[in-house]
């Protein structure tokens, strides 16, 4: 390992925004000076907005003078802004939890909605039992009957209650298929079009992938999957399937045939985007503890519209990731706090993570010749305990040294599970894009987390550390009672399943082993296509982009209820 | 308090390292090193700040003495002697630090491995802004005296919170101090800094002086966290970094195959 230089910082423009007038390389600052909470507009606007609501209901809330600390409200620091990584937007923290951020609902709203079922065992069936003929024209016709039945609308049935279209408008069904002759024969307003969407060396290793088989994209409404849960999506998606193929072959709505097409669509051709959970977990599929990291980082799209930056596709993935895997699952379903937050947006915020990132990769290039704007299998390193060591040494050290650099920037990062999660994101993500190998990134990690902690004697909580000083000896192992290779990892492997600060960005060094290979996808080219589709509510190919439209209040999301409840 | 054993078969290292940060390390985590004793402070003092009794109070009990009780028939009870608080039974308590990040004299894990080196019968818990230790009351008052009035705490820099710590990462105020929400101590214009909160941040009937903060150069000459501006820079013990990496190394291939080659 040996230093390289990097003039560019990419902090220090949010860390001179954040504290506007202050030397952001000085010791030393003033404290109790800020009058509290009132330095935050959006502290002070929750301050008026619970007045209203006290007055309407007649029950106290809100009340940081009273209610913290016994009499001393928060602010007696400068309450920072934070800019989204990669966005040039400056938002309130506040902001960025996921009760207030639009966006971030619909991410999530649009994964769990979503599931892919398979079209060729169902067209078997017509086929094969029942003598049906199955064209390009009689696929589009299913299709039109699928899209009107799938929010909610009656197809074979006399007097049915039905779904008002505008609270549904979020729910289509589109498909797809390696077969581009088939493709080019079906209507385009349903078709998601591999050649159009995706670049050329990506469509050709995709359409290959999926061949001549057809896949059905089904998002259901997202006011459905939030009022039930992710385990209804199937079932909804599986009940309107059935009734258009009723409809729409003219098939007999009692025949045994009919089971069938119910099997193919609810069990044997049926995506989930994440796996069931065991008992003590208690959630049923498309929750977010069950979503593979390999899946997650084929649902970021990033890597498909930058596909020469694998290190901003993976930054892209830790942004998604984190906030899904932090701030909604660890931190609500799981644990029930609201503090998550902040552990989160430190990695996605004020391109701290990308400074140390674009490090690594400019020590890639340096040291082991690694072209990573040209994303190839063919310069990859190869992932011995070596190269490993000595990547992920230097990007840790040379983090190390920014903090201490810039205290504003180690005043940002407050908190030691902050910091750990970044630095060895980093160190992780370099090792990952260098050797194209997931596992190597994954021990990268770990050594980083090592390193930290004798530098500095500290590293996060009692359980964060738990989990990174023996992850060294689950890096490389796997074994059947738990564990796998990085891509079929996931939020609830035994070492990972406890702790903020990991799972976001274990996906993305997932994701940035394969996007510094060049692959077209991580672990399912199907999911991979699937939310590619630029009619989805959220842009997977932006998250970042997309929480900070949402922390300024800029982003439209789905499942909207103003139809029906009073004007305000 | 504990000493090394001189007929051990195995020497302790505290720890690898050339460079003074890792050297300063080994001299606190070695019991058979005397603190150095940096200022008085009162055994009334240290109870006022800890905030768990009354001064002068007996010491509430969580179980008789053990005198008093029947006691089972344990190999582990024979092998194992009670500490004084153990004996009388006492409540267990705690007291928790925040060590700045600019040169605190120790930090987080350097206090545990210090205190389990040093003390009996301890529960000490690591954090990142914050290192808590838990004890039978009596050894606690006994460990914290050891704690507060010895170089392991420089008044300005090391924090006694038992609540609302932050502030280990952020920049010095500009009189040296480091930032505590509740200000529960403050330095005075005779440059004393007086705790006027106790540990989870009640008034105080009257403040508790712990001396003036320690010099800058003392800091830094005696600091045992690396720093590549204000003391060692970490890369620079290379047989630190050796180590660190020897046993990632170790650890990962004993997890894949579990047996040595």
């Amino acid at each position: 390992m040996a230093k390289i230089e990097r003039t560019q910082k990419l902090f220090l423009k949010s860390l001179k925004e954040k504290f506007q007038g202050q030397d952001v390389q000085s010791e030393t600052t003033e404290f109790y000076k800020f009058n509290g909470y009132h330095q935050s507009p959006r502290k002070e606007e929750f301050v008026k907005a619970s007045r209203a609501v006290e007055m309407d209901r007649g029950i106290s809330m809100y009340d940081p003078v009273r209610c913290h600390l016994g009499g001393i409200p928060l602010g007696q620091r400068q309450l920072m802004t934070y800019e989204v990584s990669g966005t040039g937007v400056f938002v309130e923290g506040d902001d960025l939890h996921f009760v207030n951020n639009a966006a971030m609902q619909q991410m999530w709203d649009d994964i769990r909605r979503t599931v892919i079922v398979n079209m060729d065992l169902a067209h078997q069936t017509l086929q094969k039992r029942l003598g049906k003929e199955v064209t390009p024209e009689t696929i589009n016709e299913y299709l039109h009957v699928l899209n009107h039945a799938m929010p909610g609308a009656a197809v074979v049935q006399e007097h049915m209650v039905e779904t008002h279209p505008g609270l549904v408008e979020d729910c289509y069904v589109k498909v797809f298929t390696g077969d581009q002759e088939l493709a080019d024969d079906l209507e385009p307003q349903f078709v998601l079009d591999v050649e159009k969407l995706f670049p050329a060396k990506q469509a050709e290793a995709l359409s290959a992938a999926v061949g001549k088989s057809l896949w059905q994209a089904i998002h259901i409404p997202t006011a459905v999957s939030r009022t039930c849960d992710g385990g209804t999506t199937s079932r909804w998606s599986a009940m309107q399937i059935g009734m258009s193929f009723i409809g729409a072959y003219r098939m007999c709505a009692g025949e045994a045939a009919v089971a069938d097409l119910s099997y193919a669509a609810k069990h044997a051709g049926v995506i989930q985007m994440a796996s069931h959970l065991p008992a003590r977990r208690a959630r049923g599929p498309n929750e977010p503890g069950g979503i593979g990291f390999g899946l997650f980082s084929d649902i970021i799209q990033a890597n498909r519209k930058y596909p020469n930056d694998p290190a901003k596709a993976s930054l892209e993935v830790v942004g998604a990731g984190t906030m899904l895997f932090d701030q909604i699952w660890l931190g609500s379903y799981m644990s029930g706090g609201v503090g998550f937050t902040q552990y989160a947006t430190a990695a996605y915020t004020d391109n701290i993570l990308d400074e140390f990132t674009y490090y690594g990769m400019d020590y890639i290039k340096d040291k082991y010749k690694v072209d990573w704007k040209n994303p190839s299998a063919d310069d990859k390193v190869k992932p011995t305990y070596d190269t490993v060591n000595d990547i992920a040494t230097e990007v840790a050290l040379n983090g190390m040294e920014q903090y201490e650099q810039y205290p504003t920037m180690m005043e940002d990062h407050f908190g030691g599970s902050q910091r750990a999660g970044v630095l060895a994101a980093a160190c992780g993500l370099s090792s990952s894009i260098a050797t194209g190998n997931s596992n190597a990134g994954l021990n990268a990690w770990y050594l980083c987390m090592l390193l930290h902690k004798d530098g500095w004697s500290r590293l996060g909580f009692f359980g964060y550390d738990l989990q990174d000083q023996c992850g060294s000896a689950n890096s490389l192992s796997i074994r059947g009672d738990e564990g796998a290779i990085g891509e079929v990892r996931g939020p609830n492997y035994p070492n990972y399943a406890m702790n903020v600060g990991h799972q976001g960005e274990y996906a993305a060094i997932v994701g940035g082993a394969h996007y510094g290979r060049g692959d077209a996808w991580c672990f399912d080219p199907r999911v991979k296509i699937c939310f590619a589709d630029p009619a989805l509510k959220f842009d997977f190919a932006e998250p970042r982009r997309e929480f900070a439209k949402g922390a300024i209040r800029e982003f439209m999301p789905a499942g909207e209820r103003s139809l029906i409840i009073p004007a305000r | 308090m504990n000493e090394v054993k001189e007929n051990m078969a195995y020497k302790p290292q505290y720890g690898p390292g050339t460079s003074k940060v890792a050297e300063n390390r080994r001299k606190q985590m070695n019991p058979n090193q005397k603190l150095e004793k940096m200022r008085d402070v009162t055994d009334e003092d240290i109870v006022l700040i800890l905030g768990h009794r009354a001064p002068g109070a007996a010491y509430p009990t969580a179980h008789p003495p053990l005198a008093e009780q029947q006691e089972p028939d344990c190999p582990i009870r024979k092998i194992v002697t009670p500490t004084e608080g153990a004996k009388a039974g006492d409540r267990v308590r705690y007291i928790q630090f925040a060590d700045s990040m600019f040169f605190a004299p120790s930090q987080p894990y350097q206090r545990t491995y210090t205190e389990c080196y040093r003390f009996r019968g301890i529960d000490p818990g690591t954090l990142s802004g914050r290192q808590i230790v838990e004890c039978r009351e009596r050894d606690l008052e006994k460990y914290s005296k050891e704690l507060v009035e010895t170089e392991l705490l420089d008044p300005a820099r090391t924090g006694i919170r038992g609540a609302t710590v932050h502030g280990h990462s952020l920049r010095l105020a500009e009189n040296g101090m480091m930032f505590d929400m509740l200000q529960r101590s403050v330095l005075g214009e005779d440059g004393i800094v007086r705790y006027v909160k106790n540990q989870i941040g009640e008034p105080l009937d009257r403040a508790v002086a712990i001396g003036k903060p320690l010099d800058e150069k003392w800091l830094k000459a005696h600091t045992t966290i690396f720093h590549s501006l204000g003391s060692t820079a970490y890369r620079d013990d290379a047989e630190y970094i050796e180590y660190v990496q020897r046993i990632h190394t170790l650890r990962t291939k004993y997890g894949f195959l579990p047996k040595e080659a």
